[in-house]
């Protein structure tokens, strides 16, 4: 028997889980597809991955991380339909330059391993407000002007990219 | 269990009641939203619309703007760019319609607030914009102010925002 012996738990027990995954595909981890080649070769154009709505619930954004920026204010307990997929790499108060394709924070040099193109970005230092981000993608293969990138206000930012 | 079902069909009933209330009946928010979404739908041209049926097209979306109204357009490959007036509009409107194949666009994530005189209003959406059937497609958050002008709601004002500054 497909139902079991006990149709009524069964029921229930389906109920109970699409009432789970509801939840937790809305309000805990967002799933999302990426759009565009910003991210290469991190993530790559269609890849399913999800957003995890409450990383920054109990602390701020960390540098390194991947997060998804939304653009208008979504009504409330809906989630925003379209968002950009950047790396954070400047922190509230800091300075960030382009210097021959590689990226100062405060006049020093950042590592950055996830990086596999060269790039020749320059760009004159920019400073992040009490409560700004500075997000860039991956893929810096395009001419600067070319890749949406900037300072986040930390209310834009929904969550971190789960994997 | 007579009255449980009364009860029931009372529930109901009102809930009609209420439904119907709001239909024939509208919040602000609710017309304003639906004047930004009309906005949308008339934009959308597809590549079979006759050269006629675009220029209708392009004089609606003329219809949804006050006389003054303004459209100022920042983006990286066109600069800042602003349209005033709804003989400007027009003029855009129309080219844009006759030398595009198709254009589709979509407001995402709208969110309207109307101000206190309920004369006012406020959108904020998220726009997505792609040639048709083109997989590559724009987006771009979007700040749409509205007026209530002769006790329709006319947009005044429509503008680019910057995401990331």
């Amino acid at each position: 028997m497909l139902i079991g012996r006990r149709p009524k738990t069964t029921l229930l027990r389906i109920l109970l889980l699409l009432a789970l995954c509801g939840f937790t595909f809305k309000f805990i981890l967002l799933p999302i597809q990426v759009d565009g080649i910003s991210m290469e070769p991190t993530y790559h154009d269609r890849h399913v991955n999800c957003v995890n709505l409450l990383a920054y619930h109990w602390h701020e954004p960390q540098r390194g991380d991947v997060v998804t920026i939304r653009f208008a204010q979504p009504q409330p307990l809906s989630a925003p339909r379209q968002m950009l997929m950047k790396r954070i790499i400047g922190l509230p108060g800091e300075t960030v330059a382009f210097h021959n394709g590689h990226v100062y924070i405060n006049g020093e040099l950042l590592p950055e391993p996830y990086l596999k193109n060269e790039c020749n970005w320059e760009h004159a230092p920019i400073v992040c407000g009490p409560n700004q981000y500075y997000v860039v993608g991956d893929n810096r293969s395009m001419p600067f002007e070319n890749h949406t990138q900037g300072r986040a206000q930390r209310d834009h930012i929904v969550g971190k990219v789960l994997l | 269990m007579k009255n449980g079902v009364r009860l029931v069909l009372l529930a109901l009933a009102a809930g009609l009641a209420f439904w119907l209330w709001t239909v024939l009946f509208p919040s602000p928010e609710k017309l304003v939203l639906r004047k930004i979404s009309q906005l949308a739908a008339t934009a959308c041209i597809s590549a079979k619309d006759s050269s006629l049926a675009r220029a209708g097209k392009a004089t609606s979306l003329v219809g949804d703007f006050a006389n003054d109204a303004e459209i100022v357009i920042t983006a990286t490959e066109i600069g800042s760019r602003t349209l005033s007036g709804r003989d400007e509009i027009r003029e855009a409107a129309l080219g844009g319609f006759a030398t595009l194949s198709a254009l589709n666009v979509q407001f995402m994530d709208t969110v309207a607030r109307v101000g206190a005189d309920q004369q006012t209003a406020q959108v904020t959406c998220t726009a997505r914009v792609n040639d048709g059937d083109s997989k590559d497609f724009g987006i771009q958050e979007m700040r749409f102010r509205l007026k209530k002008i002769d006790g329709t709601w006319l947009i005044t004002r429509a503008e680019t925002v910057k995401t990331l500054q």
